[in-house]
């Protein structure tokens, strides 16, 4: 039997059960990457069904197919370009009208498609009643009603969208726009008529008046006289309506999802506010819902310090058991030394740092995500992150920061324009990650007593707002507000948390390890060969006469660039005991904890602004920390010296 | 008046959205899309303490809208109410 080949994309607004419908068709047959060029998360996987290998491309939840966001062009080029045979809308049941603003769109684009009606579960519970036939026959489209979170409906929904391609139905609904509008249509499909076009003729001509600015550059070249007549006529609508045509399409647009939600659904009151209502409250009431924020966070990073520590001491415990093994094998001499010292041990640094922390960490957050909780915290804390020219959704990625910097600096890409993740990526790095944390705990607070480490942390948190402030200052653009759905709390689907994780870490592990494992190996090599002591007097003018520091803490603070966690360690090798309260004084532990807390991000968060933003900005954000935390430490020393 | 004026549990209808680009870009556009177009019923049902964004009801959906750009959204209080 030959291979017959389908491609099913999904599309959808965010938070409809996407990425669990996703989940249920594929299974673990599938690969995380992202769009050629784009930062934007390309999920893509394959199952086989009915004599068909389906390939099914994950599209990101978008609220529109303008060009808002790059997520928005994205999802609209490939429905056009790419042409999947079908494409599956995943709609929520409960949020029944602005879901059908999007579908109407996809109807726009002409694309085969199916409507997967989801969460009926939870619109039962709001009181809404959808009447699936009737939508469907409004539409024109097949409509499945799904509880993705159970599995309900999953195997019939794919069976309609195979029919649908199998079938060729294209009779659909058309949004028909007023009079003077839909003149102007016509008379832009009529000048249209022997242009080659990617996207059809109508949406074109809808999306020229609306202004679009992609389809415009493509138009332009294609026939710059088409775009100044659409200019044109875009400013007759806006004359007579006394709105800009954009808005008077999108009134239009969403006055006949209206339309269609009013005939296809019934509300009945619901009988008393439900949980999820009460919870959604109570968790952002001004007294309330800040208590319990606090609450939740410390809750968070305890139990993740708890068990990350334990977990992370019975690994190391367990891998470094194989040291004799290993020396055994391959004996102790200089090329065993460096495999072992090198190699070996930023493999297993990474081991005990990644799974014990970082796992829990990821879990714990997608569980906040998928439940809710996360767009509540960016509520209540839009107002502080504001003062920093960000909103509150940057807070999610900088919460992130405190496990390891480098998921969070990718986690920036939630934030919607290219300024505010830079921005966002900034503050990030500056906060202390569980790496961090070992030192500020291990030293200043097993010596000083936790009351200075909590100093540091809250001078962390001022320098943290402060150079946040400052970076919106200077860099340029307008600050852009929050806009952002809260939708009903509800159970997350464990199976896609946990398989969000594992490519999370999957991630995690091909940009990190590679260069933990590269710096593990250069430090043995500097060891072995003698350079530390060089680098130690190179640097000595900065560590012992600016910093009062020994000068061979400038090599932990070098080498702590290409792991952070050993810096600890290190300077107990090197000084020749744990107990530092014999080798530095009080003011040196501070100094030297304050700068290692600020200098600099670890290479591999370099690697993933590098990734992110290009090798400039990463390089001047490295270079900027580094001469801020060594300028800070030293006005430390001095301002310490004289109080003590 | 701007929508930030309305007080907590009252609705009103979106008369326009200031916008500073003359064709409706970015940000008005996506109140658009999220649904705030003009004619639309918004409830408030809550601001976040210390100036903080409010939370809104429109077309069946919350939303949270950051100050600045609530304030730019232009409302008429229904006189029936």
């Amino acid at each position: 039997m030959n291979e017959k080949k389908l491609l099913i994309a999904l599309a959808g607004n965010a938070n409809v059960g996407k990425s669990v419908i996703f989940n249920h068709l594929t299974g673990l047959h599938q690969h995380i990457g992202n769009w050629p060029g784009k930062t934007v998360e390309r999920a893509e996987g394959t199952l086989h069904f009915k004599g068909y290998t389906i390939d099914i491309v994950d599209l990101p939840g978008i609220y529109s197919l303008s060009t808002y966001s790059l997520e928005e062009l994205v999802s609209r080029k490939y429905i056009a370009v790419e042409r999947p045979d079908v494409v599956i809308n995943v709609v929520d049941a409960s949020v029944l009208e602005r879901n059908l603003f999007f579908t109407l769109q996809l109807i726009e684009l002409e694309t085969p498609m199916v409507v997967a009606l989801n969460q009926m579960d939870i619109a039962k519970s709001k009181g809404v009643q959808v009447d699936t036939k009737k939508l469907g026959k409004l539409l024109g489209v097949s409509v499945m009603p799904t509880v993705a979170i159970k599995g309900v409906g999953i195997a019939k929904l794919l069976e309609k969208a195979i029919e649908t391609v199998e079938k060729k139905r294209v009779k659909k609904y058309r949004v028909t726009y007023g009079d003077e509008v839909e003149e102007k249509i016509g008379k832009l499909i009529e000048k249209m008529k022997r242009v080659q076009l990617v996207f059809p003729p109508r949406y074109v001509a809808i999306k020229l008046l609306e202004g679009d600015e992609e389809i415009e550059r493509e138009i332009q070249r294609i026939d710059p006289q088409i775009v100044s007549t659409a200019e044109k006529l875009a400013d007759e609508i806006e004359r007579i309506h006394g709105h800009c045509c954009s808005t008077v399409m999108t009134s239009e647009r969403y006055e006949a999802a209206g339309c269609i939600t009013r005939a296809a659904q019934k509300l009945v009151s619901p009988m008393k506010p439900t949980k999820a209502e009460w919870l959604h409250n109570f968790t952002t009431h001004r007294v309330t819902g800040y208590l319990t924020l606090v609450f939740s966070l410390l809750l968070i990073f305890y139990s993740i310090f708890t068990f990350g520590d334990y977990t992370s001491g019975l690994l190391a415990d367990l891998l470094y058991g194989l040291e004799p093994l290993f020396a055994s094998a391959i004996g102790t001499g200089i090329v065993g030394n460096l495999i072992w010292g090198g190699v070996m041990e930023g493999l297993i640094a990474g081991i005990t740092i990644v799974l014990p922390y970082i796992i829990p960490f990821y879990i714990i957050l997608y569980f906040l995500e998928n439940s809710g909780y996360l767009s509540r915290i960016a509520f209540l804390m839009d107002n502080v992150m504001h003062k920093m020219g960000l909103h509150g959704k940057a807070f999610i990625p900088m919460m992130l920061g405190f496990g390891c910097n480098v998921p969070a600096c990718l986690g920036c890409r939630i934030m919607e324009t290219r300024r505010e993740r830079l921005l966002a990526a900034f503050v990030t790095t500056l906060v202390p990650c569980a790496a961090t944390t070992v030192i500020i705990l291990g030293l200043v607070g097993d010596f000083l007593g936790i009351h200075w480490a909590l100093a540091l942390y809250i001078l962390d948190l001022a320098i943290i707002f402060m150079l946040g402030r400052l970076a919106f200052r200077v860099v340029p653009g307008e600050p852009t507000a929050l806009i952002m759905e809260m939708h009903d709390y509800r159970l997350p689907h464990m199976k896609t948390i946990l398989k969000q994780t594992w490519f999370r870490i999957a991630e995690f592990i091909r940009i990190a390890f590679p260069l933990i494992i590269f710096g593990s190996l250069m430090l043995k090599l500097a060891e072995v060969s003698g350079a530390l002591e060089i680098v130690a007097s190179i640097l000595s003018p900065i560590t012992v006469v600016w910093l009062g520091l020994p000068a061979i803490t400038g090599i932990t603070l070098i080498f702590g660039v290409l792991r952070k966690e050993l810096s600890l360690v290190m300077l107990a090798a090197l000084l020749g005991t744990t107990n530092f309260a014999v080798v530095l004084t009080p003011i040196q532990m501070i100094v030297f904890t304050l700068v290692a807390m600020l200098y600099i991000p670890c290479i591999a968060t370099i690697a993933a602004l590098v990734r992110d933003f290009g090798w400039k900005k990463a390089l001047f954000i490295a270079v900027f920390e580094v001469v801020f935390a060594i300028l800070v430490g030293g006005i430390a020393l001095r301002l310490l010296t004289m109080a003590m | 008046m701007p929508l930030t004026e309305l007080k907590k549990g009252e609705a009103g209808t979106v008369a326009a959205i200031r916008s500073r680009h003359r064709r409706g870009r970015g940000f008005e556009k996506r109140l658009m899309d999220m649904g705030l177009t003009p004619g639309t019923i918004v409830n408030v049902v809550k601001s976040a303490p210390f100036h903080g964004p409010i939370e809104i009801l429109v077309r069946g959906s919350r939303l949270a809208l950051g100050r600045g750009m609530a304030e730019r959204i232009l409302v008429e209080i229904d006189k029936n109410e």
